[in-house]
């Protein structure tokens, strides 16, 4: 198992960069007085000026002490996205724009999986990865489809890994991700209130509160949640600039971090990726307040069901044949 | 032993009340918090994220569905601008063939792929044999290019009522503010209307479970 706390290195970190690479915040949580002395130190000596542009250890100085998203008033909050947006820059040389949309009054989004439909193209985990800035390294995805023979019923029976010409003639293929529980067992789960459902339903991660203790993966029993085990590594000119704090903004190593319903998409009226990209019409997408929805409709015409009812995590996310 | 006391009865009546109520005070409670009842308790909601269609997102020719979902209008896009070959009258009207690329696009080689083999269908089942521009129903509607919808709901009543629902086919652009429906033929080759088989976009890796 690899130790929580990483003892301090041989050479003292030269930059606070350095030592948020190396001591990361869950350490940063265990020995808090350390990692902030030697922040200290590093801004006093001044690090390196050549390799450090000016402003760069403030910012992430004051990034460190900042609180619970939840916890923020609108101008700490809009304070936080300058600090990223500004650290971007300098760390990366791009200019992104990270939003703080607040969840949409009378909205509670529901996501509905047509199982007749989907063919099993892929297309929506493609969308997905790239929305999502995604890790490209380790390959992470939020969505998973399952090749089923007639008759499973649950994703574990199901083929996960086929990679050949879809669809297969009496087969059918089921999507999961997040299901973004109303009873969510991952956010009962998290030791730090990192993880909580927003009033629109959708279930976020505050990734700068994570301490990457992964309690809440082993609660979710819909294997909805991805871990960064590394950095994540994103092509420059493949990342999506238009972000939300609690969505797509870039994360480092030893964050948790799962489908958001594309909050920075949805909260704006537009549809998740996945829905936009998906050539067969097999998602659905939209809110469940609205009577005239379309996934009102499908919950009121057609034969849905949820998976593992019994353990009533409540999802927000039902399957259904035509 | 021939009848009960009175306060026995009084007893047990007490007991089991005093189990009924709570535990259906919590049902009523628990209910209240899934998903479920919610959505059975919402009402009529305000129209939501109204700055969804100032935000942009939709596509740029759509024309009303004639048909309507509760009682709300919604539209589609236009079919008439994807139809490489539209006008069909600059080439069917009876004269010569007068467009420029004629070779490139006739289509004496088209199949038809549908209906199966009892009910073969022709190209004047749907196409109106005098007006290329427009669709013919078997009793004799005539239909726009761009109500293609129209056409298929004659034979395929259940998807097009599930199409206005939104059950089949897709919205596109925003969820919030004016639908917009895909319309059959974005989907579906009239002509041979089934999905082909393809490669999926990408595969994924082993996951590993906690
Ligand atoms: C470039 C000229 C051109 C255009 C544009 C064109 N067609 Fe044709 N079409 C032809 C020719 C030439 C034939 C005869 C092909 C044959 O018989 O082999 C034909 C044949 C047909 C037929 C077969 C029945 C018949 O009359 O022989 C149908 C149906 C038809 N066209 C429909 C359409 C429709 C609908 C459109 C518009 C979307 C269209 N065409 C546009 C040139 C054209
Ligand atoms: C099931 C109804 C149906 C039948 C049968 C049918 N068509 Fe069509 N056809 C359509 C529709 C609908 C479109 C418009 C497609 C769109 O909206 O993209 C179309 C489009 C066309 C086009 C223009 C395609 C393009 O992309 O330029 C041609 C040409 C055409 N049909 C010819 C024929 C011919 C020839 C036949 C007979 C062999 C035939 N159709 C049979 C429904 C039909
Ligand atoms: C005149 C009636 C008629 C019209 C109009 C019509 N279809 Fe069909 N369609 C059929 C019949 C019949 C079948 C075969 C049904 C079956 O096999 O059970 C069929 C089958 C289909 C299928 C299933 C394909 C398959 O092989 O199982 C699709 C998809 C389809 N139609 C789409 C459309 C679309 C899209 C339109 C409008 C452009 C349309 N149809 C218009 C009669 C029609
Ligand atoms: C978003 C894409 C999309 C749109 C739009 C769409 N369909 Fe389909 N439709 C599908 C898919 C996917 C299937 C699955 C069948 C297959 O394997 O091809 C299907 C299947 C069908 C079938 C075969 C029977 C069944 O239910 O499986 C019919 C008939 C049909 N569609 C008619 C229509 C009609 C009519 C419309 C317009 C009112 C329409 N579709 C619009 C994607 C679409």
């Amino acid at each position: 198992m690899k130790p929580l706390h990483t003892p301090p290195a041989a050479t003292p970190p030269k930059t606070c960069a350095d030592a948020r690479r190396r001591y990361g915040r869950r350490d940063f949580l265990k020995s808090a007085v350390q990692a902030a002395a030697l922040c200290g130190a590093a801004a006093v000596t001044g690090c390196d000026p050549g390799q450090i542009q000016s402003g760069q250890i403030g910012l992430q100085w004051q990034e460190y002490f900042k609180k619970n998203y939840r916890l923020m008033t609108p101008l700490e909050k809009e304070a936080t996205v300058r600090r990223l947006e500004q650290l971007a820059k300098l760390q990366r040389g791009i200019d992104i724009q990270i939003g703080t949309t607040e969840p949409v009054k009378e909205v509670l989004f529901g996501y509905a999986f047509n199982l007749t439909r989907c063919e099993g193209f892929m297309e929506c985990v493609q969308a997905c990865v790239r929305e999502n800035n995604l890790d490209r390294a380790s390959k992470t995805q939020y969505i998973r489809i399952f090749e089923m023979e007639p008759g499973q019923m649950s994703p574990e029976s199901g083929n996960g890994q086929y990679f050949h010409e879809v669809p297969v003639d009496n087969h059918f293929y089921m999507g999961i991700q997040c299901f973004h529980c109303q009873n969510a067992p991952c956010v009962k789960a998290c030791p730090t209130k990192a993880t909580w459902m927003e009033p629109d339903g959708i279930v976020v991660v505050d990734y700068d509160w994570c301490i990457g203790c992964r309690y809440c993966m082993a609660a979710c029993p819909y294997w909805g949640r991805r871990f960064n085990f590394n950095e994540p590594h994103v092509p420059e000119e493949e990342i999506t600039r238009k972000q939300h704090y609690l969505g797509n903004r870039l994360r480092t190593r030893g964050m948790m971090e799962k489908c958001t319903f594309c909050i920075q998409r949805s909260r704006d009226g537009k549809l998740p990726a996945c829905v936009a990209a998906c050539p067969t019409g097999a998602r659905i997408f939209g809110n469940l307040l609205d009577p005239d929805s379309e996934i009102r409709f499908v919950l009121k015409h057609k034969k849905v069901f949820r998976l593992k009812e019994d353990l009533g995590t409540d999802p927000k996310f039902w399957f259904f044949i035509d | 032993m021939k009848k009960q006391p009175s306060s026995l009865r009084l007893y047990i009546a007490l007991t089991l009340l005093l189990i009924v109520l709570p535990g259906s005070a919590i049902k009523v409670y628990c209910g209240q918090q899934g998903v479920q009842a919610i959505i059975t308790q919402a009402g009529r909601s305000v129209s939501a994220a109204p700055a969804a269609d100032a935000a942009g997102g939709l596509p740029a020719n759509l024309v009303q569905v004639h048909a309507t979902h509760n009682g709300q209008p919604f539209w589609t896009e236009t079919r008439k601008d994807k139809v490489r070959r539209f006008k069909c009258s600059q080439c069917h009207d009876n004269s010569t063939v007068t467009a420029e690329n004629a070779a490139a696009v006739a289509h004496g080689d088209m199949v038809l792929e549908h209906g199966g083999a009892q009910k073969p269908l022709t190209c004047f089942t749907c196409h109106k044999e005098d007006q290329r521009d427009f669709f013919e129903t078997q009793k004799g509607v005539v239909i726009d290019m761009d109500h293609v919808d129209e056409l298929c709901g004659q034979c395929h009543f259940r998807q097009k009522r599930d199409w206005i629902g939104g059950a089949h086919g897709k919205r596109v652009g925003n969820w919030a503010g004016r639908r917009v429906v895909a319309n059959c033929t974005a989907c579906h080759d009239p002509h041979s209307p089934l999905f082909k088989k393809r490669w999926p976009a990408t595969y994924a890796l082993p996951l590993d479970k906690p």
